[in-house]
């Protein structure tokens, strides 16, 4: 028998890294969804980062889920993983860490049989995010006093600032976002200015015989 | 560096569209040839059904449309779906170096509709479509209305743009959707126009397919090479002028090309350029071709001559096909635009050092990561002219150029002809 407050603590850790995880897995995909940059990363790589930062979170959200169920302090039951509001303990505010939790994992489910699936219907899972961000983080700043104190207070407001930020960045862009037939040209005549303003300023004008 | 050549895929007066004809094309060059006419010189079809799919496997006919595919295995992937089925004819002919499709479609259109007709015959459909340019859509109607066809044939104009024949392209304009290549797992074959099993073929597939089914599949063998039967029809690219040829496959090149120049491009602008000696010595199969990583495309040969420069040219292409990226594939979409505009700094004076090794970074970066093969494409033309004008980047790097013009060579659509909204992919 591990010890309770072991299990206590590992639950306790392993969901401030998920929070932090998820953070940084939604201001990724928001910036894929616009194509922004991250310095130092190739598009493709965001891409990339971004899945398996979400698988990441994954993993240390069942770490979470499973050491709070097995620690005996307080009683969960294991339903209460994915059903809502099936706990009675904290029953509101472990019922919205399994709403996130479920929201999580149709977006991951959808992602994996993607090439399957329609694009409307995968966009409409994915857009969830929105949801589960804000529902974990209340459940993450409620269920325990942890997150409103010290150190993880600090984290927590930080996670909040990082999310909205990013949320309000992609509203503000996709109002201005253009079209999908003037993106090749807007491209076109941005990389050929790239070039002339960076040409070294020694070159002569036109070509010599 | 000006664009203002006037040419699109339209054929124009400076064209001279017919230089020589085997079997598709009208004895009597430069007119219509009239259903009475094509009548009395093919006679009627005598093979058909499952019977004509199995002549076409023994002819070895392959599209002619520029992957060069067995024309039967997609008969056969058709035939063998149930349900609902559709055919299309693809005469979109994007290329602006092509005209052959539409000097088909103007001098023996019933060739190509008999095609039609025995494809739709021969997988069972009950749907066809011909999807090709709105300046040929008109005539190819009237032509269908002299016509008593079993299967119903729906004409769809096709946009103008160089992506606009890509089949996954032709199926979403023909189910009423932009003309874009769409990514699906399905095959068109399984999944086409509005969800129905589809069969798109090039209009000079169809052409041969209708011959295979007058004359049998020995017939057809008898020209070409063992490997790559029959004829095929080219546009050769010289003077100005876009010449269609009927010619047998494995003809030598020399016999094609008759035009000084220093260098060719083989299979358009998704094409390879090759030294002018070099092609001389080739004959046009593809056989012969992959050995020098070329291929023949949908035919297209344009000849540089001694007065242009490869990379003017190669740069004006470039951005031409940047410019005509869908915009729906980061690659794409990102990297077309920056190779454009570096094959463009490499066309003028003195360019920076490290910007030949750029341009080739990105095209292997590019390369295998679209929806379609149109990076894949851009990428095999820039690098084949970083090999092939080697010696012209260096008189560049000390500011020189060896041309002497200039004038533009390679035919491409006006400025203004650019897609700019969604709708110039309706």
């Amino acid at each position: 028998m591990i010890n309770s407050a072991v299990l206590w603590y590992a639950s306790r850790s392993a969901g401030a890294v998920a929070l932090v995880l998820l953070t940084v897995v939604s201001a990724f995909g928001i910036a894929v969804n616009r194509q922004a940059r991250v310095p130092g990363l190739p598009r493709f790589a965001l891409t990339d980062l971004h899945r398996n930062l979400s698988l990441l979170a994954v993993a240390f959200l069942a770490a979470h889920v499973l050491t709070a169920v097995l620690d005996t302090y307080v009683s969960i039951p294991a339903l209460a993983i994915v059903i809502p509001f099936a706990s009675g303990y904290e029953r509101f505010w472990l019922g919205l860490g399994a709403v996130g939790l479920d929201l999580l994992l149709a977006m991951i489910v959808t992602s994996l049989v993607r090439g399957r699936l329609n694009r409307t219907a995968w966009r409409a899972v994915h857009l969830t995010a929105y949801l589960c961000w804000p529902v974990a983080f209340l459940h993450g700043l409620y269920s325990s006093g942890d997150l409103r104190q010290g150190p993880l207070f600090d984290l927590a407001i930080g996670c909040a600032l990082i999310f909205a930020g990013a949320g309000t960045w992609r509203l503000v862009s996709a109002a201005g976002r253009l079209p999908r037939a003037r993106r090749v040209a807007a491209e076109l005549s941005a990389a050929e200015r790239e070039r002339q303003t960076s040409r070294s300023p020694r070159a002569p004008q036109g070509p010599r015989r | 560096m000006s664009d203002t050549q006037a040419q699109g895929q339209r054929t124009t007066a400076s064209d001279r569209p017919v230089g020589g004809s085997l079997r598709l094309l009208p004895p009597v060059q430069g007119a219509t040839e009239r259903l009475s006419a094509h009548l009395a010189r093919n006679g009627q079809a005598r093979c058909r059904g499952t019977a004509l799919v199995r002549a076409v496997g023994q002819a070895g006919l392959t599209g002619r449309g520029g992957a060069a595919f067995p024309t039967d295995v997609k008969l056969a992937a058709v035939a063998g779906a149930s349900g609902r089925k559709a055919v299309i004819a693809n005469g979109a002919e994007g290329e602006p170096g092509s005209v052959k499709d539409a000097v088909l479609l103007r001098h023996v259109p019933h060739l190509v509709l008999d095609g039609l007709q025995l494809a739709a015959e021969a997988v069972g459909a009950t749907e066809a479509y011909l999807y090709t340019g709105a300046w040929l859509a008109g005539w190819v109607r009237q032509t269908l209305a002299q016509r008593a066809d079993d299967v119903p044939v729906t004409v769809i104009e096709a946009p103008p743009r160089f992506l606009s024949g890509q089949e996954t392209a032709v199926v979403s304009r023909v189910s009423g959707g932009l003309s874009l290549p769409t990514f699906s797992p399905r095959r068109v074959s399984e999944r086409g126009v509005n969800g129905a099993p589809t069969l798109v073929q090039n209009v000079e597939t169809l052409a041969h397919l209708a011959l295979i089914a007058r004359h049998g599949p020995d017939w057809f063998r008898q020209l070409g090479t063992p490997a790559e039967p029959g004829t095929t029809l080219v546009t050769v690219n010289a003077g100005g002028r876009r010449t269609v040829t009927e010619v047998e496959l494995g003809t030598a090149l020399a016999d094609v090309i008759t035009a000084v120049g220093t260098a060719v491009l083989i299979g358009g602008y998704h094409g390879t350029w090759l030294p002018m000696t070099t092609a001389l010595s080739l004959t046009l199969d593809n056989r012969a071709l992959r050995r020098h990583h070329a291929a023949l495309g949908a035919g297209v040969l344009a000849v540089l001559p001694r007065q242009a420069c490869g990379l003017v040219e190669t740069a004006r292409v470039t951005r031409y096909l940047a410019a005509e990226s869908a915009g729906q594939c980061g690659p794409c979409l990102n990297g077309l635009p920056r190779i454009a505009a570096a094959m463009a700094e490499l066309a003028g004076p003195r360019p920076r050092r490290g910007t030949v090794q750029a341009v080739e970074r990105w095209a292997g970066l590019v390369t295998g990561r679209g929806a379609c093969h149109h990076p894949d494409g851009t990428a095999r033309l820039v690098r084949s002219a970083l090999t092939v004008f080697e010696v012209e980047l260096g008189r560049h790097a000390n500011g020189r150029c060896s041309a002497t013009t200039h004038h533009p060579v390679l035919p491409l659509p006006r400025a203004e002809e650019m897609p700019l909204t969604d709708e110039d992919w309706l």
